[in-house]
């Protein structure tokens, strides 16, 4: 009987304080019970190893133990999918550009300083994690003190159905964002007509910039981009649904106009400054420190770019995975919306 | 009829779905369970002779499951339980109790409901299967 005494004494350490004795005696009778029950069947006191295979089917004394405690939870069913959404959030839009900006940035200084690959992971091992159990971490904290609260005031149970939002449809282009499109096209080619035209030279109260010549390049492309993208953003305003070909058009002019920006910020756009009353020095440092910088954001801007070209590519996916899907080629056949 | 039987060799057979067919069975049990329990209290008992009772009855279950449900019974007032010495040796007595009684009658009547409903559904399946 050692070894029931062995197992009664390990269920016994994970019970709680008030219930440990009951519990145990109850359990040690119950054992013993089936004990004696099969030396009665096979007329004989049972073996050591015998007894330990009745132990180990009851399970390990910690599961047997567990079954005794009161079903306990961080994060309770009713706030679990919220949290989980949450989490999927906090992966999505800083975890993840943050992972991508640092890729950017190390491709980018491992080609201009020839910094080795295994010390830029380093530094990413040792500046990533703690960042992202403190995302986790924050995050469950907040939702384990939600679900105390919402267990004792159960604000969550309060909802009226008519306060849900209307139904979405992911391929409505909705007006407000193509009047806004069509704006801020229209603004952005009356100051390209208006203030850049064919011209490398700009003057603002006393400050003259002058860009350089490839500025001439960036100027009919960047316009002719306006132009098109407020076109579509026209039509998107008349005819407010996604199709597949107006997506791909989409996908086409986001990567056009994220080339454009990417090479500008590269191309040493400003050539020279000049100020009133400053030493001719001064300002061409200026000069360099802008074009430097614009640089050195690069791969920001490249991150920025592949994100914007990966929602359009998906947006695309989703247009036609919508277009294939059972229930609209089914209501398309019917007539139904 | 046909299909069911075909569904349940099916899934047999296939080692994934026999874990999966487990949980189904023991999530149909586990509110059968409660009546019972509550059925078989009518007459004290302690706790290994009502599992073997239930065994012998086809209902196995194993004792993690019994003696939480037990206390569980006890604390929401369906079962009383007292220490007696039986055979020179300490065993826990259930009995259920007059509130326990209420609440098995009122389960049994749920019991039935549910019982009939199934059989006019499988009733009518069977009808539209052939």
């Amino acid at each position: 009987m050692d070894l029931v005494n062995r197992y009664l004494q390990a269920v016994k350490f994970w019970l709680p304080n008030k219930q440990k004795q009951d519990i145990i005696a109850e359990l040690s009778e119950d054992i013993r019970s089936q004990i004696e029950d099969r030396e009665t069947e096979l007329g004989r006191k049972l073996n050591e190893s015998e007894i330990a295979a009745i132990l180990k089917q009851r399970g390990r004394p910690v599961l047997v133990a567990n079954r005794f405690l009161p079903q306990e939870h961080l994060i309770g069913p009713v706030l679990f999918p919220i949290y989980i959404f949450v989490l999927k959030i906090v992966t999505a839009f800083y975890l993840v550009p943050w992972v991508l900006v640092w890729i950017g940035i190390t491709v980018s200084r491992a080609a201009h300083s020839g910094q080795s690959l295994i010390g830029s992971i380093g530094s990413f091992w040792t500046s990533f994690w703690p960042m992202a159990f403190f995302m986790v971490g924050s995050v469950t904290t907040v939702f384990a003190i939600l679900e105390r609260v919402q267990a004792k005031s159960g604000f969550l149970e309060k909802w009226d159905p008519r306060k849900l939002p209307p139904v979405r449809d992911p391929n409505r282009i909705p007006r407000t964002n193509s009047v806004v499109e069509v704006v801020a096209n229209l603004v952005f080619c009356i100051w390209l007509i208006g203030g850049m035209w064919y011209q490398t030279v700009l003057h603002f109260s006393g400050v003259t910039i002058t860009l350089s010549p490839t500025w001439r390049y960036f100027f009919w492309g960047f316009l002719a981009l306006a132009i098109a993208n407020m076109v579509a953003s026209e039509l998107n305003l008349f005819r407010p649904y996604w199709t597949w070909v107006r997506a791909i058009i989409r996908l086409v002019s986001d990567c056009v106009g994220s080339v454009l920006f990417c090479w500008l910020m590269k191309a040493n756009i400003v050539a020279s400054i000049s100020v009133a009353n400053v030493a001719p020095e001064k300002t061409a440092q200026i000069a360099h420190a802008i074009n430097w910088w614009s640089a050195k954001m690069f791969p920001v801007a490249a991150v920025a770019c592949v994100i914007i070209a990966l929602v359009d590519a998906y947006r695309i996916f989703r247009v036609r995975s919508r277009a294939l899907h059972p229930a609209v080629v089914l209501n398309a056949a019917t007539g139904a919306h | 009829m046909h299909d069911t039987v075909c569904l349940v060799h099916y899934m047999s057979h296939g080692t994934e779905n026999d874990g999966l067919l487990e949980n189904l069975r023991l999530e149909l049990r586990r509110g059968c369970l409660v009546l019972a329990v509550l059925a078989e209290l009518r007459t004290e008992q302690y706790g290994y002779t009502l599992r073997k009772g239930l065994a012998d009855r086809g209902l196995a279950v194993d004792e993690g499951t019994l003696y939480p449900l037990l206390r569980r019974l006890e604390s929401q007032g369906l079962l009383a339980s007292e220490w007696r010495e039986e055979d020179k040796r300490n065993k826990r007595f259930y009995k259920i109790s007059r509130d326990g009684k209420l609440v098995l009658k009122q389960l049994l009547v749920e019991w039935q409901g549910i019982g009939l409903s199934l059989e006019e559904i499988l009733k009518e399946s069977d009808h539209g299967s052939r």
